[in-house]
Protein backbone atom coordinates (compact mmCIF):
# COMPACT_ATOMS: atom_id res chain seq x y z
CA UNK A 1 0.00 0.00 0.00
CA UNK A 2 1.41 3.42 -0.98
CA UNK A 3 1.22 6.41 1.29
CA UNK A 4 -1.23 9.15 0.51
CA UNK A 5 0.55 12.56 0.39
CA UNK A 6 -1.88 14.22 2.80
CA UNK A 7 -1.61 11.31 5.22
CA UNK A 8 2.18 11.54 5.05
CA UNK A 9 2.06 15.21 6.02
CA UNK A 10 -0.31 14.53 8.90
CA UNK A 11 1.77 11.57 10.08
CA UNK A 12 4.88 13.75 10.13
CA UNK A 13 3.02 16.38 12.15
CA UNK A 14 1.85 13.65 14.55
CA UNK A 15 5.36 12.19 14.93
CA UNK A 16 6.84 15.63 15.52
CA UNK A 17 4.25 16.27 18.24
CA UNK A 18 2.51 19.08 16.34
CA UNK A 19 -0.86 17.32 16.34
CA UNK A 20 -2.35 14.72 18.66
CA UNK A 21 -5.18 12.21 18.71
CA UNK A 22 -5.55 12.57 22.50
CA UNK A 23 -4.61 8.94 23.08
CA UNK A 24 -7.01 7.50 20.51
CA UNK A 25 -4.22 6.18 18.30
CA UNK A 26 -2.57 4.42 21.24
CA UNK A 27 -5.94 2.99 22.30
CA UNK A 28 -6.64 1.63 18.83
CA UNK A 29 -3.09 0.28 18.49
CA UNK A 30 -3.62 -1.74 21.68
CA UNK A 31 -6.73 -3.35 20.22
CA UNK A 32 -5.44 -4.02 16.68
CA UNK A 33 -4.49 -7.58 15.92
CA UNK A 34 -0.88 -7.76 14.67
CA UNK A 35 -1.06 -8.48 10.94
CA UNK A 36 2.51 -9.71 10.76
CA UNK A 37 4.65 -11.90 12.94
CA UNK A 38 8.37 -11.81 13.38
CA UNK A 39 10.30 -14.99 12.64
CA UNK A 40 11.04 -17.19 15.66
CA UNK A 41 14.79 -16.72 15.12
CA UNK A 42 14.39 -12.93 15.29
CA UNK A 43 12.36 -13.29 18.48
CA UNK A 44 15.05 -15.49 20.04
CA UNK A 45 17.84 -13.08 19.08
CA UNK A 46 15.86 -10.20 20.57
CA UNK A 47 15.15 -12.20 23.72
CA UNK A 48 18.89 -12.75 24.21
CA UNK A 49 19.59 -9.04 23.69
CA UNK A 50 16.91 -8.06 26.19
CA UNK A 51 18.14 -10.56 28.78
CA UNK A 52 21.68 -9.22 28.52
CA UNK A 53 20.40 -5.64 28.76
CA UNK A 54 18.25 -6.52 31.77
CA UNK A 55 21.15 -8.23 33.56
CA UNK A 56 23.34 -5.17 32.90
CA UNK A 57 20.67 -2.76 34.10
CA UNK A 58 20.08 -4.76 37.29
CA UNK A 59 23.78 -4.92 38.10
CA UNK A 60 24.13 -1.19 37.52
CA UNK A 61 21.19 -0.59 39.85
CA UNK A 62 22.73 -2.73 42.59
CA UNK A 63 26.25 -1.37 42.38
CA UNK A 64 26.81 2.16 41.15
CA UNK A 65 29.95 3.23 39.36
CA UNK A 66 31.89 4.72 42.25
CA UNK A 67 32.50 4.15 45.94
CA UNK A 68 31.03 7.58 46.73
CA UNK A 69 27.72 6.89 45.02
CA UNK A 70 27.54 3.47 46.72
CA UNK A 71 28.24 4.89 50.18
CA UNK A 72 25.62 7.61 49.75
CA UNK A 73 22.98 5.10 48.70
CA UNK A 74 23.72 2.54 51.39
CA UNK A 75 23.81 5.20 54.10
CA UNK A 76 20.45 6.54 52.95
CA UNK A 77 18.92 3.06 52.76
CA UNK A 78 19.97 2.28 56.31
CA UNK A 79 19.21 5.77 57.62
CA UNK A 80 22.71 6.28 58.95
CA UNK A 81 24.45 9.58 59.57
CA UNK A 82 27.88 10.17 57.96
CA UNK A 83 29.49 10.27 61.42
CA UNK A 84 28.08 6.86 62.27
CA UNK A 85 29.52 5.26 59.14
CA UNK A 86 32.86 7.02 59.49
CA UNK A 87 33.27 5.85 63.08
CA UNK A 88 32.24 2.30 62.19
CA UNK A 89 34.78 2.02 59.39
CA UNK A 90 37.39 3.93 61.35
CA UNK A 91 38.10 6.96 59.20
CA UNK A 92 37.91 10.64 60.24
CA UNK A 93 34.60 12.25 59.26
CA UNK A 94 36.21 14.76 56.88
CA UNK A 95 37.90 11.91 55.01
CA UNK A 96 34.60 10.03 54.93
CA UNK A 97 32.87 13.07 53.37
CA UNK A 98 35.59 13.16 50.71
CA UNK A 99 34.95 9.47 50.08
CA UNK A 100 31.25 10.12 49.55
CA UNK A 101 32.05 12.85 47.04
CA UNK A 102 34.70 10.75 45.27
CA UNK A 103 37.29 13.37 46.09
CA UNK A 104 39.88 11.07 47.61
CA UNK A 105 41.70 8.17 46.02
CA UNK A 106 40.79 4.77 47.48
CA UNK A 107 44.54 4.20 47.82
CA UNK A 108 44.62 6.74 50.64
CA UNK A 109 42.13 4.73 52.68
CA UNK A 110 43.62 2.00 54.87
CA UNK A 111 43.02 -1.64 54.08
CA UNK A 112 41.54 -1.98 57.53
CA UNK A 113 38.87 0.62 56.68
CA UNK A 114 37.99 -1.18 53.46
CA UNK A 115 37.71 -4.43 55.40
CA UNK A 116 35.31 -2.84 57.88
CA UNK A 117 33.31 -1.27 55.07
CA UNK A 118 32.93 -4.63 53.36
CA UNK A 119 31.68 -6.19 56.55
CA UNK A 120 29.35 -3.32 57.33
CA UNK A 121 27.54 -3.28 53.99
CA UNK A 122 28.14 -6.90 52.99
CA UNK A 123 29.43 -5.78 49.62
CA UNK A 124 30.69 -8.59 47.35
CA UNK A 125 34.42 -8.66 46.66
CA UNK A 126 34.15 -8.22 42.87
CA UNK A 127 31.74 -5.31 43.13
CA UNK A 128 33.94 -3.51 45.65
CA UNK A 129 37.04 -4.10 43.54
CA UNK A 130 35.33 -2.69 40.46
CA UNK A 131 34.11 0.36 42.37
CA UNK A 132 37.56 0.99 43.85
CA UNK A 133 39.18 0.68 40.43
CA UNK A 134 36.76 3.15 38.83
CA UNK A 135 36.92 5.61 41.73
CA UNK A 136 40.71 5.65 41.66
CA UNK A 137 40.69 6.25 37.92
CA UNK A 138 38.15 9.04 38.35
CA UNK A 139 40.12 10.76 41.12
CA UNK A 140 43.40 10.35 39.26
CA UNK A 141 42.06 11.99 36.09
CA UNK A 142 39.86 14.50 37.93
CA UNK A 143 42.28 17.39 37.55
CA UNK A 144 42.38 17.05 33.78
CA UNK A 145 38.59 16.58 33.72
CA UNK A 146 38.26 19.91 35.53
CA UNK A 147 40.53 21.65 33.05
CA UNK A 148 38.51 20.29 30.15
CA UNK A 149 35.21 21.32 31.70
CA UNK A 150 36.57 24.76 32.59
CA UNK A 151 37.46 25.29 28.95
CA UNK A 152 33.87 24.44 28.06
CA UNK A 153 32.43 26.73 30.76
CA UNK A 154 34.40 29.68 29.46
CA UNK A 155 32.53 29.79 26.13
CA UNK A 156 29.80 32.35 25.96
CA UNK A 157 28.16 31.89 22.58
CA UNK A 158 25.55 29.14 22.51
CA UNK A 159 26.67 27.40 19.31
CA UNK A 160 30.34 27.49 20.34
CA UNK A 161 29.36 26.19 23.78
CA UNK A 162 27.48 23.24 22.28
CA UNK A 163 30.35 22.39 19.94
CA UNK A 164 32.87 22.65 22.79
CA UNK A 165 30.70 20.48 25.02
CA UNK A 166 30.73 17.77 22.38
CA UNK A 167 34.50 18.03 22.13
CA UNK A 168 34.85 18.02 25.92
CA UNK A 169 32.69 14.90 26.21
CA UNK A 170 34.78 13.09 23.63
CA UNK A 171 37.94 14.14 25.43
CA UNK A 172 36.62 12.98 28.80
CA UNK A 173 35.63 9.62 27.38
CA UNK A 174 39.03 9.21 25.78
CA UNK A 175 40.77 10.04 29.05
CA UNK A 176 38.56 7.76 31.10
CA UNK A 177 39.63 4.88 28.89
CA UNK A 178 43.32 5.67 29.39
CA UNK A 179 45.31 3.15 31.37
CA UNK A 180 46.73 4.41 34.64
CA UNK A 181 50.50 5.04 34.77
CA UNK A 182 52.41 1.89 35.87
CA UNK A 183 53.22 3.33 39.30
CA UNK A 184 49.56 4.06 40.05
CA UNK A 185 48.51 0.72 38.64
CA UNK A 186 50.97 -1.03 40.95
CA UNK A 187 49.61 0.77 44.01
CA UNK A 188 46.06 -0.10 43.05
CA UNK A 189 46.94 -3.75 42.45
CA UNK A 190 48.54 -3.92 45.91
CA UNK A 191 45.38 -2.63 47.54
CA UNK A 192 43.18 -5.00 45.57
CA UNK A 193 45.45 -7.96 46.35
CA UNK A 194 45.25 -7.12 50.02
CA UNK A 195 41.48 -7.04 49.76
CA UNK A 196 41.50 -10.39 47.97
CA UNK A 197 43.57 -11.99 50.74
CA UNK A 198 41.18 -10.50 53.20
CA UNK A 199 38.18 -11.99 51.41
CA UNK A 200 39.85 -15.43 51.42
CA UNK A 201 40.30 -15.10 55.17
CA UNK A 202 36.67 -14.20 55.50
CA UNK A 203 35.45 -17.12 53.46
CA UNK A 204 37.76 -19.42 55.46
CA UNK A 205 35.82 -18.89 58.60
CA UNK A 206 35.41 -15.33 59.78
CA UNK A 207 31.87 -14.25 60.33
CA UNK A 208 30.98 -11.46 57.88
CA UNK A 209 28.93 -9.58 60.42
CA UNK A 210 30.48 -7.72 63.28
CA UNK B 1 -1.82 -18.85 26.03
CA UNK B 2 -2.86 -16.04 28.36
CA UNK B 3 -0.77 -12.89 27.91
CA UNK B 4 0.96 -11.36 30.92
CA UNK B 5 -0.53 -8.09 32.14
CA UNK B 6 1.42 -4.86 31.90
CA UNK B 7 1.67 -4.80 35.71
CA UNK B 8 3.28 -8.23 35.66
CA UNK B 9 5.73 -7.31 32.88
CA UNK B 10 6.83 -4.16 34.72
CA UNK B 11 7.19 -6.01 38.04
CA UNK B 12 9.28 -8.76 36.46
CA UNK B 13 11.53 -6.35 34.60
CA UNK B 14 12.05 -4.19 37.68
CA UNK B 15 12.98 -7.26 39.72
CA UNK B 16 15.43 -8.37 37.04
CA UNK B 17 13.34 -11.49 36.31
CA UNK B 18 14.26 -12.76 32.82
CA UNK B 19 10.69 -13.97 32.20
CA UNK B 20 9.74 -10.31 31.89
CA UNK B 21 11.72 -10.12 28.62
CA UNK B 22 9.75 -13.00 27.10
CA UNK B 23 6.46 -11.47 28.23
CA UNK B 24 7.47 -8.08 26.84
CA UNK B 25 8.24 -9.62 23.45
CA UNK B 26 4.98 -11.59 23.42
CA UNK B 27 2.95 -8.52 24.25
CA UNK B 28 4.61 -5.90 22.09
CA UNK B 29 6.93 -7.12 19.34
CA UNK B 30 4.37 -8.14 16.70
CA UNK B 31 2.02 -5.32 17.62
CA UNK B 32 4.67 -2.62 17.16
CA UNK B 33 5.96 -4.32 14.02
CA UNK B 34 2.45 -4.17 12.54
CA UNK B 35 2.11 -0.48 13.42
CA UNK B 36 5.50 0.40 11.92
CA UNK B 37 4.92 -1.50 8.67
CA UNK B 38 1.24 -0.83 8.04
CA UNK B 39 0.65 2.60 9.52
CA UNK B 40 4.00 4.31 9.00
CA UNK B 41 5.12 2.31 5.96
CA UNK B 42 8.52 1.43 7.41
CA UNK B 43 10.15 -1.37 5.35
CA UNK B 44 9.86 -4.73 7.14
CA UNK B 45 13.55 -5.23 7.96
CA UNK B 46 13.94 -1.66 9.20
CA UNK B 47 10.77 -2.09 11.23
CA UNK B 48 12.16 -5.21 12.94
CA UNK B 49 15.27 -3.28 13.90
CA UNK B 50 13.22 -0.32 15.07
CA UNK B 51 11.02 -2.51 17.29
CA UNK B 52 14.08 -4.21 18.82
CA UNK B 53 15.43 -0.77 19.59
CA UNK B 54 12.16 0.25 21.25
CA UNK B 55 12.06 -2.86 23.46
CA UNK B 56 15.73 -2.45 24.42
CA UNK B 57 14.99 1.13 25.47
CA UNK B 58 12.05 -0.14 27.54
CA UNK B 59 14.37 -2.56 29.40
CA UNK B 60 17.06 0.08 29.91
CA UNK B 61 14.64 2.71 31.21
CA UNK B 62 12.25 0.49 33.15
CA UNK B 63 13.66 1.86 36.40
CA UNK B 64 12.25 5.29 35.58
CA UNK B 65 8.72 4.06 34.77
CA UNK B 66 5.92 4.24 37.31
CA UNK B 67 2.21 3.46 37.06
CA UNK B 68 0.15 6.54 37.82
CA UNK B 69 -3.41 5.71 36.87
CA UNK B 70 -3.93 2.30 35.35
CA UNK B 71 -2.43 -0.77 33.72
CA UNK B 72 -2.59 1.10 30.40
CA UNK B 73 0.08 3.59 31.50
CA UNK B 74 2.78 1.16 30.45
CA UNK B 75 1.26 0.75 26.99
CA UNK B 76 1.18 4.53 26.49
CA UNK B 77 4.78 4.76 27.67
CA UNK B 78 5.91 2.07 25.20
CA UNK B 79 3.94 3.77 22.42
CA UNK B 80 5.66 7.08 23.18
CA UNK B 81 9.07 5.44 22.84
CA UNK B 82 7.85 3.78 19.63
CA UNK B 83 6.61 7.09 18.22
CA UNK B 84 9.95 8.76 18.96
CA UNK B 85 11.83 5.96 17.19
CA UNK B 86 9.58 6.19 14.12
CA UNK B 87 10.11 9.96 14.09
CA UNK B 88 13.89 9.41 14.17
CA UNK B 89 13.54 6.93 11.31
CA UNK B 90 11.53 9.44 9.25
CA UNK B 91 14.04 12.20 9.94
CA UNK B 92 16.87 9.92 8.90
CA UNK B 93 15.01 8.96 5.73
CA UNK B 94 14.32 12.63 4.99
CA UNK B 95 18.02 13.41 5.33
CA UNK B 96 19.27 10.48 3.25
CA UNK B 97 16.97 9.39 0.42
CA UNK B 98 14.37 12.14 0.99
CA UNK B 99 10.66 11.80 1.73
CA UNK B 100 9.73 13.08 -1.73
CA UNK B 101 10.52 9.71 -3.27
CA UNK B 102 7.88 8.01 -1.15
CA UNK B 103 5.41 10.80 -1.65
CA UNK B 104 5.91 10.88 -5.44
CA UNK B 105 5.08 7.21 -5.77
CA UNK B 106 1.90 7.73 -3.82
CA UNK B 107 1.01 10.88 -5.75
CA UNK B 108 1.19 9.03 -9.05
CA UNK B 109 -1.20 6.49 -7.69
CA UNK B 110 -3.63 9.22 -6.70
CA UNK B 111 -3.16 11.05 -9.99
CA UNK B 112 -6.85 11.50 -10.66
CA UNK B 113 -7.62 12.59 -7.14
CA UNK B 114 -5.07 15.41 -6.86
CA UNK B 115 -4.21 18.11 -9.34
CA UNK B 116 -0.59 18.83 -10.14
CA UNK B 117 -0.78 22.13 -8.19
CA UNK B 118 -2.10 20.31 -5.13
CA UNK B 119 0.72 17.81 -5.36
CA UNK B 120 3.09 20.74 -5.66
CA UNK B 121 1.81 22.19 -2.35
CA UNK B 122 2.54 18.96 -0.49
CA UNK B 123 5.91 18.70 -2.19
CA UNK B 124 6.85 22.21 -1.05
CA UNK B 125 5.78 21.59 2.56
CA UNK B 126 7.72 18.32 2.70
CA UNK B 127 10.68 20.04 1.06
CA UNK B 128 10.61 22.74 3.73
CA UNK B 129 10.53 20.07 6.43
CA UNK B 130 13.55 18.34 4.89
CA UNK B 131 15.40 21.65 4.69
CA UNK B 132 14.66 22.35 8.33
CA UNK B 133 16.27 19.03 9.24
CA UNK B 134 19.37 19.90 7.27
CA UNK B 135 19.79 23.33 8.80
CA UNK B 136 17.70 23.95 11.90
CA UNK B 137 17.48 27.75 12.04
CA UNK B 138 17.74 29.82 15.16
CA UNK B 139 14.08 30.88 15.02
CA UNK B 140 12.87 27.33 15.37
CA UNK B 141 15.27 26.68 18.21
CA UNK B 142 14.11 29.83 19.96
CA UNK B 143 10.44 28.85 19.96
CA UNK B 144 11.45 25.37 21.06
CA UNK B 145 9.83 23.80 18.05
CA UNK B 146 13.03 22.44 16.56
CA UNK B 147 12.32 20.80 13.22
CA UNK B 148 8.65 20.48 13.98
CA UNK B 149 8.25 24.25 13.61
CA UNK B 150 8.26 23.80 9.84
CA UNK B 151 5.04 21.79 10.10
CA UNK B 152 3.19 24.62 11.85
CA UNK B 153 1.65 25.36 8.48
CA UNK B 154 -0.13 21.98 8.62
CA UNK B 155 -1.50 22.78 12.07
CA UNK B 156 -2.71 26.20 10.91
CA UNK B 157 -4.53 24.70 7.91
CA UNK B 158 -6.10 22.04 10.15
CA UNK B 159 -7.37 24.71 12.52
CA UNK B 160 -9.39 26.24 9.69
CA UNK B 161 -11.40 23.02 9.37
CA UNK B 162 -14.44 22.08 11.43
CA UNK B 163 -13.73 19.97 14.50
CA UNK B 164 -15.13 16.73 13.06
CA UNK B 165 -13.16 17.25 9.84
CA UNK B 166 -9.98 17.76 11.84
CA UNK B 167 -10.59 14.61 13.86
CA UNK B 168 -11.35 12.64 10.70
CA UNK B 169 -8.14 13.69 8.94
CA UNK B 170 -5.86 13.21 11.92
CA UNK B 171 -7.28 9.82 12.80
CA UNK B 172 -7.45 8.41 9.28
CA UNK B 173 -3.80 9.33 8.71
CA UNK B 174 -3.06 6.85 11.51
CA UNK B 175 -5.41 4.19 10.14
CA UNK B 176 -7.91 4.52 12.96
CA UNK B 177 -11.10 2.77 11.77
CA UNK B 178 -14.06 4.92 10.69
CA UNK B 179 -16.24 3.15 13.28
CA UNK B 180 -13.95 4.35 16.06
CA UNK B 181 -13.83 7.92 14.71
CA UNK B 182 -17.63 7.95 14.39
CA UNK B 183 -17.91 7.78 18.18
CA UNK B 184 -16.19 11.14 18.51
CA UNK B 185 -17.64 13.05 15.58
CA UNK B 186 -21.40 12.47 15.72
CA UNK B 187 -21.35 11.22 12.13
CA UNK B 188 -21.80 7.65 10.97
CA UNK B 189 -18.87 5.60 9.71
CA UNK B 190 -20.50 5.50 6.27
CA UNK B 191 -20.78 9.31 6.13
CA UNK B 192 -17.18 9.71 7.24
CA UNK B 193 -16.01 7.34 4.52
CA UNK B 194 -17.76 9.48 1.90
CA UNK B 195 -16.55 12.80 3.34
CA UNK B 196 -12.94 11.75 3.79
CA UNK B 197 -11.74 12.50 0.25
CA UNK B 198 -13.61 15.83 0.20
CA UNK B 199 -12.15 16.92 3.50
CA UNK B 200 -8.68 16.09 2.22
CA UNK B 201 -9.28 18.30 -0.80
CA UNK B 202 -10.49 21.11 1.45
CA UNK B 203 -7.43 20.74 3.64
CA UNK B 204 -5.11 20.92 0.64
CA UNK B 205 -6.82 24.11 -0.51
CA UNK B 206 -6.30 25.69 2.91
CA UNK B 207 -2.71 24.53 2.89
CA UNK B 208 -2.15 26.05 -0.54
CA UNK B 209 -3.31 29.45 0.74
CA UNK B 210 -0.37 29.36 3.09
CA UNK B 211 2.12 28.37 0.41
CA UNK B 212 2.48 31.33 -1.93
CA UNK B 213 4.91 29.44 -4.18
CA UNK B 214 2.11 27.15 -5.38
CA UNK B 215 -1.29 28.01 -6.82
CA UNK B 216 -4.21 25.60 -6.64
CA UNK B 217 -6.41 25.38 -9.64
Amino acid sequence: MKRNPVDLLLQLAFLEGEITTHGLYEKVAAKRKPPQRSAETVKLALLQQLEIALAGATEKDLFPLTVGAYLCRMREERSLRPQEVSSRIGVPSNIYKMMEHDRISPLKISIDAWRKLRKLFQVPKDALEAMIRRTHQLVYFQASFRTTLARYDGRKKREIKAATLKKATEELFARAALPLPPKEQLKLSKLLDALKEDSQDLSAGDSPSE
Amino acid sequence: MLRASNQQIVRELKEGDQRGCRHLIDAYQDRLLGEAVHVFQVPFLDAEELVSDVLLTVVHKIGTFQFKRSDGDFHYWVMTIFRNRVRDFMRHRALTEGLQVHFDEAALEDDELYSSAEREVVRIVIGRYEDSLRSPDSENERVGGGNAGKLQIVVQALEQLETWERVLLRCRALEIPYEEIAQYTGKSAKQLKVYHARVKKKFLKLLAERVPEASVR
